[in-house]
């Protein structure tokens, strides 16, 4: 067993990715993530971690750099911020088409504007669409955990796609937690040496990413198809596995807190559902049947465990940390998605979208005991009077 | 009802204040040994720095802040401390700033790093509300500031925690609170020997009388909504931006002697914050921004220009 040490969502990051003994890195500075560059900068030069360190000209380079690492056999590193995961793009597509199974962290930082420092998941759930396995930590110990499991199912040969480990800006990536730090040993068991079949060689050469014709698009995005429909299984292969060797059990989609006779619950991803469970809890002491429901893995969407183990509550509030605009359903994209993943239910299950945090501005705890308010007055009287709330100006 | 609702009665915190770059360290390492005190005597901690001050301008005000509780902290996810019991500064000038006794709890202690006595300090403050102690370190006669980059922007502090000034000025934070045990603060800082010379050599003065806090009355998101301009633009130009006051950032103000200065403007070409204009009256400073960088001085022909400590001047 490692030791527990009080570090950010930045340091435990990069702590992940030495215990992965990753091969490449490439960094360009952005706020928020860059504490995860200077730590892993250190690592090397301390000789804690045996990896190239390639300092881009700008996050698309960056991207560019760990493409063509990781079909050249390295296991790769890579990150970014807000603006900086823009800027990157046009690059995460081919990545995934190539079935490279790149890491990329993300620290949550707004668009511009606001332009300011603070977190949105905006930057990140615009990635969503691009072949990528995606999710949210909610803290450093699980920013840890996760960059170790997506590396092992991300590169599972039923898988080879490439994975975003995301966290909250500031909330995660700066605010210390206390975290258990693994053995390499336990490390190793877990996560096998990454093992590339279609790897770059000169001796064996291969263009990656030719021009095809048309009626070679079906086929080859099926294959990708299937890989994504592959994860699932892995997912849960891996969290099974993770448990068995570091004691620490997540379920792999959905973290449930207080749900087990909950009438409504909260929905959402990352650090503000820490502040949702602490608001749940005190709202059961006064008898509320309120609980959580954390996402923990948005790409792959657990379409089928939300409709599974959702359709029980009378009322679901989901929260979007982001602004999608004109986006159906009028709140953000978790809200549009457990819409549609609910809609097999039918009636029975009322949702409300609100959209919160923006600008990187707290979530309160007051804003949580009105949404926990609102969705009680919905289940109450069945109604939906108004489908999404914009906070803190329309609740 | 919320209010109760939410209520951490146990909770107590630290905001720390420093100027930027120069003291990040020290200011960090005050909160972090003050927490990783406390948690060897079990309790929960949080230590952080003020995610949106601008930690990499020199001399800017720069806050860290800690939470100490013997419950679970519920309000972890928020940028600054609301209602601290003990304010500390790093910087002895910063005590002119009116936001440093902002949501004091009653009773609350202000401990300085300076060689004055409290009641020069007291004289300094533009309000005392809730204000109980006064206490006064000279933390740079007993340690060494440590200036350095390592554990900024959430990476691990490489350095070792209280090195420099932070360990007196813990130790009198300790000396005036109680808020953890000597021998747990003694056992996480570097410099334990300065750290008890900030503990028996700080003053302390308890304030005779509490004057209550004015209560602010803080602008809502609807009040913003209202004053934010199409797109968020900001007019140009503009002589004063006044969502960027800087004049804050100084611990030394330019004095010019008139009978010396020529009037060759050459202070005007170098200022970089435009600071200085030509008047009638020759050249005039605009305080309210001026960062107090010296250029003016060190770019005078002829010697016109001298900084001068911001403790000199009562306003």
């Amino acid at each position: 067993m490692g030791k527990v040490r009080r570090i950010s969502g930045c340091v435990a990051a990069a702590e992940a990715v030495r215990l992965a003994d990753v091969d490449v890195i490439s960094s360009y500075p952005i706020r928020p993530y860059t504490g995860i560059m200077s730590e892993l900068a250190r690592m090397i030069a301390d000789g804690r971690l045996d990896a190239e360190l390639v300092y881009a000209e700008g996050e698309h380079a960056q991207l560019s750099i760990v493409y063509g690492a990781s079909a050249a056999g390295a296991r790769t590193f890579t990150g970014s911020s807000g603006v900086g995961v823009t800027f990157a793009f046009e690059v995460y597509s081919p990545i995934s088409g190539e079935r490279l199974p790149v890491q990329m962290a993300i620290g949550d930082r707004t668009l511009d504007p606001p332009g300011d420092f603070g977190s949105e998941h905006t930057d990140a759930e615009c990635c969503r669409d691009q072949g990528w396995i995606q999710g949210w930590a909610s803290t450093p110990q699980e920013v840890l955990d996760m960059h170790l499991i997506y590396y092992r199912v991300g590169e599972d040969p039923k898988v080879m796609l490439p994975q975003y480990v995301c966290q909250d800006g500031y909330f995660v990536t700066h605010i210390l937690g206390d975290v258990q730090v693994p053995d390499e040993a336990q490390v190793k068991e877990f996560l096998p040496p990454y093992k590339n079949h279609h790897i770059l060689d000169p001796k064996k050469p291969q263009i990656i990413g030719p021009q095809i014709e048309p009626c070679m698009g079906p086929p080859q995005q099926y294959q990708r198809k299937q890989a994504f429909d592959n994860i699932n299984e892995v997912l849960i292969k891996a969290h099974d596995d993770f448990a068995r060797i570091f004691g620490r059990r997540y379920d792999p989609f959905l973290e449930e807190f207080m749900t087990d006779d909950a009438e409504v619950v909260i929905f959402g991803q990352g650090a503000h559902m820490n502040t949702a469970k602490a608001v749940a809890a005190r709202l059961r002491n006064l008898g509320d049947k309120v609980g959580v429901v954390r996402l923990r893995t948005f790409r792959p969407f657990p379409t089928d465990e939300i409709l599974k183990r959702m359709s029980r509550f009378k009322a679901v509030g989901v929260v979007d940390n982001s602004a999608q605009f004109g986006i159906s359903g009028g709140a953000g994209v978790l809200f549009s998605e457990v819409r549609t993943a609910l809609y097999d239910v039918g009636d029975k299950v009322k949702t409300v979208g609100f959209v919160g945090g923006l600008g990187g501005e707290m979530i309160t705890h007051d804003e949580f005991l009105r949404m926990f308010r609102k969705l009680q007055e919905v289940a109450k009287t069945g109604k939906v009077e108004k489908r999404a709330y914009w906070l803190p100006f329309e609740l | 009802m919320s209010e109760n609702l939410f209520a951490e009665p146990n909770l107590k915190q630290i905001t720390v204040w420093a100027r930027g770059v120069l003291q990040n360290k020290d200011a960090r390492d005050v909160v972090v040994a003050l927490t990783e005190a406390a948690a060897q005597e079990n309790k929960h901690v949080q230590a952080w720095e003020n995610y949106v001050d601008l930690p990499d301008r020199i001399y800017v005000p720069v806050r860290a802040y800690a939470k100490i509780s013997s419950d679970p902290i519920d309000s972890r996810y928020v940028y600054e401390n609301d209602a601290p019991d003990i304010v500390v500064l790093v910087e002895e000038t910063l005590v002119k700033n009116d936001k440093i006794l902002k949501g004091l709890k009653e009773g609350g202690i202000l401990v300085v790093n300076t060689r004055r006595s409290p009641e020069e300090i007291l004289n300094f403050l533009v309000t005392k509300g809730n204000l109980g102690t006064i206490v006064t370190v000279d933390a740079n006669s007993m340690s060494t500031a440590v200036v350095t980059l390592s554990g900024s922007e959430g990476a691990t502090d490489a350095t070792g925690i209280g090195g420099g000034i932070s360990a007196p000025i813990a130790g009198a934070v300790v000396k005036a609170s109680g808020i953890v045990k000597l021998e747990n603060l003694e056992s996480v800082v570097k410099n334990p020997a300065a750290m008890k010379r900030g503990y028996n050599e700080c003053r302390v003065m308890k304030l005779d009388k509490i004057e209550p806090a004015q209560p602010v009355k803080e602008e809502t998101a609807w009040d913003l909504l209202k004053r934010m301009p199409f797109a968020g633009t900001v007019d140009s130009p503009v002589s004063e931006n006044p969502g960027m006051v800087t004049g804050n950032w100084k611990t030394r103000r330019p004095v010019i002697d008139k009978e010396q200065c020529t009037e060759c403007s050459t202070c005007w070409i170098f200022c970089p914050d435009a600071c200085i204009t030509r008047t009638d009256n020759g050249m005039e400073f605009n305080l309210k921004y001026c960062k107090g960088c010296a250029l003016c001085e060190a770019t005078c022909p002829s010697g016109a220009i001298t900084m001068v400590p911001e403790l000199d001047f009562k306003e």
